[in-house]
């Protein structure tokens, strides 16, 4: 068994119109970590989650479950990863809400009876109503989108669960039970976002993003009470540490 | 913003919307088939065709107006095409009525079709009838991204009508709609960039997974027998 889940090394990508999005980035996360990568809108977050299952490819060094993410290997270990993407619409390109969930756990030869409760399962935990299963994806509400896109890749029972704004759209009920369901897989867990409440609840180690470089990686609470390194970074102290500081 | 003009009532639960997408393809493709096949003339022949899509608008639950008025529209264009036809000496009235009744049934059993059958289990039957995949697979995605197209649209014309003050000249106009469009292009070109990233990251391999739904039953059998009679006169008379 490998330590590391995943582990980037020197990751530059531009995109092909020139923007750099990523400054020679390095991040290594252990089996079983839940790091969040927080940093203002353009820091790059979005761009280093789609690394890591090869939908990008920038130089430098990107492995996962200790196998270098690159040619005929590329399938294999795609299955280790599950990503969220941002934008739900581009998650969800089935004609019903069970055709998409179950998408995943199908293409990866799981037997059909099994489909039928991963789904359902997976529809649960993001906390949606079983007869959501027949509804067409452009006939939901945003935040029903979005928790459908995180279902389908929960159904497929990835080791390792990449995020992007997961609690965008999301009622604060829904939310709440989100952070409880995703804390109680267990999986390793990269979690890209501006909700830094939902940071706190979830990560014991955060990563502060910006210009695409990586400027600090440590411990939640001390780098969110960081007041200068936070503003510096276009965040700011969350809320609830502000108050234990007053307090 | 909610689009669904093909399909509204096909999630309903009605005898027809239990049978197989299969049976019903076959079914109202050969009551089309034998709609356009009525000789005009034969009175009796409609009559019948209409009490059968009559029976068939009650059993199916979807309301009578919707399927009406969906039918009726596309009839103006239907007689405008029919002036293509070389009139030899005044109008033929058989000709005219029958032509009139026949395109109106046509499109009300096509109504039926699409608003008892969920779009999905449309392509799904089609596809188990041995349509090729590659069809199916590109109309599923024209049905599941027209919609987000068309909010695109409504949202750029939106956000330009919030910033624009009167009327602009013909000529600006003109400009503003080209490079919407453009943009529309380049946004659509990179969804479906981004829509095969996706598939991909979800183990996609060339070959589109389905899950099997309905199964040709008891219904499906009476539903195909009721329908023979009904070729047969149309062939017939
Ligand atoms: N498809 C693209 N083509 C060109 N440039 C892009 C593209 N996507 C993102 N960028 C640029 O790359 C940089 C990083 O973008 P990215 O989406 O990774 O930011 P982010 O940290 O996820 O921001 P947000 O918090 O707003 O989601 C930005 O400057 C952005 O403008
Ligand atoms: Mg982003």
């Amino acid at each position: 068994m490998t330590e590391y889940a995943v582990r980037i090394t020197r990751l530059s990508y531009s995109y092909p119109d020139g923007v750099r999005a990523l400054e020679a980035v390095d991040l290594d996360v252990r089996v079983g970590e839940r790091v969040a990568i927080v940093g203002p809108s353009g820091a790059g977050k979005s761009t280093l989650l789609l690394h890591l299952n090869g939908v990008l490819s920038g130089s430098g060094m990107v492995r996962i479950m200790g196998q270098a993410l690159e040619g005929s290997d590329l399938r294999e270990v795609r299955k280790h990863v599950g990503l969220v993407f941002q934008d739900p619409h581009d998650q969800l390109f089935c004609p019903t809400v069970f055709d998409d969930v179950a998408f995943g756990p199908l293409s990866l030869g799981v037997p059909q009876g099994e489909v039928s409760q991963r789904v359902d399962r997976a529809l649960h935990e993001v906390g949606l109503d079983l007869s959501m299963r027949l509804r067409s994806s452009h006939h939901l509400s945003l935040g029903e989108c979005k928790r459908v896109a995180i279902a389908t890749v929960l159904a497929m029972e990835p080791e390792i669960l990449a995020l992007d704004e997961p609690s965008s759209n999301l009622d604060p009920r829904n939310r709440r039970h989100l952070i409880e369901v995703i804390g109680n897989l267990p999986v390793t867990l990269l979690l890209a976002t501006h909700d830094l409440e939902m940071v706190l609840a979830l990560c014991s180690r955060a990563v502060v993003m910006d210009r695409g470089r990586v400027w600090a990686d440590g411990e939640t609470r001390r780098l969110f009470s960081d007041r200068k390194l936070m503003e510096e970074h276009g965040l700011e102290v969350p809320l609830s540490l502000r108050t234990a500081v007053v307090g | 913003m909610k689009h669904n003009f093909i399909d509204r009532y096909a999630d309903l639960d009605s005898p027809l919307h239990q049978l197989d997408a299969r049976t019903k393809l076959v079914g109202f493709t050969a009551l089309i088939i034998s709609v356009l096949a009525i000789r005009p003339g034969s009175t009796f022949v409609f009559f019948a065709f209409f009490f059968l899509t009559a029976i068939f608008m009650g059993i199916s639950q979807v309301p009578l107006g919707y399927i009406l008025g969906r039918s009726l529209v596309l009839l103006p264009f239907v007689l405008l095409a029919s002036l293509a036809r070389p009139w030899r000496g005044g109008i033929d009235f058989a000709f005219l009525s029958a032509l009139i009744m026949r395109s109106v049934l046509s499109l009300i059993i096509l109504v039926l079709l699409t608003n008892t059958t969920r779009f999905a289990e449309m392509m799904r039957g089609l596809r188990k009838l041995g349509c090729p995949q590659i069809l199916t697979l590109n109309l599923g995605f024209l049905y599941r991204y027209v919609f987000v197209l068309t909010e695109e649209v409504l949202r750029m014309r939106q956000a330009r009508d919030c910033r624009s003050v009167g009327r602009a000249p013909a000529k600006v106009e003109l400009k503003i709609l080209g490079s919407m469009l453009g943009t529309l292009l380049v946004r659509s070109f990179e969804r479906a960039e981004r829509l095969y990233q996706a598939m991909l990251s979800r183990g996609y391999s060339g070959d589109f997974p389905v899950y099997g739904s309905r199964h040709f039953g008891w219904r499906d059998l009476v539903f195909i027998v009721a329908l023979v009679p009904f070729v047969l006169i149309a062939f017939r008379a």
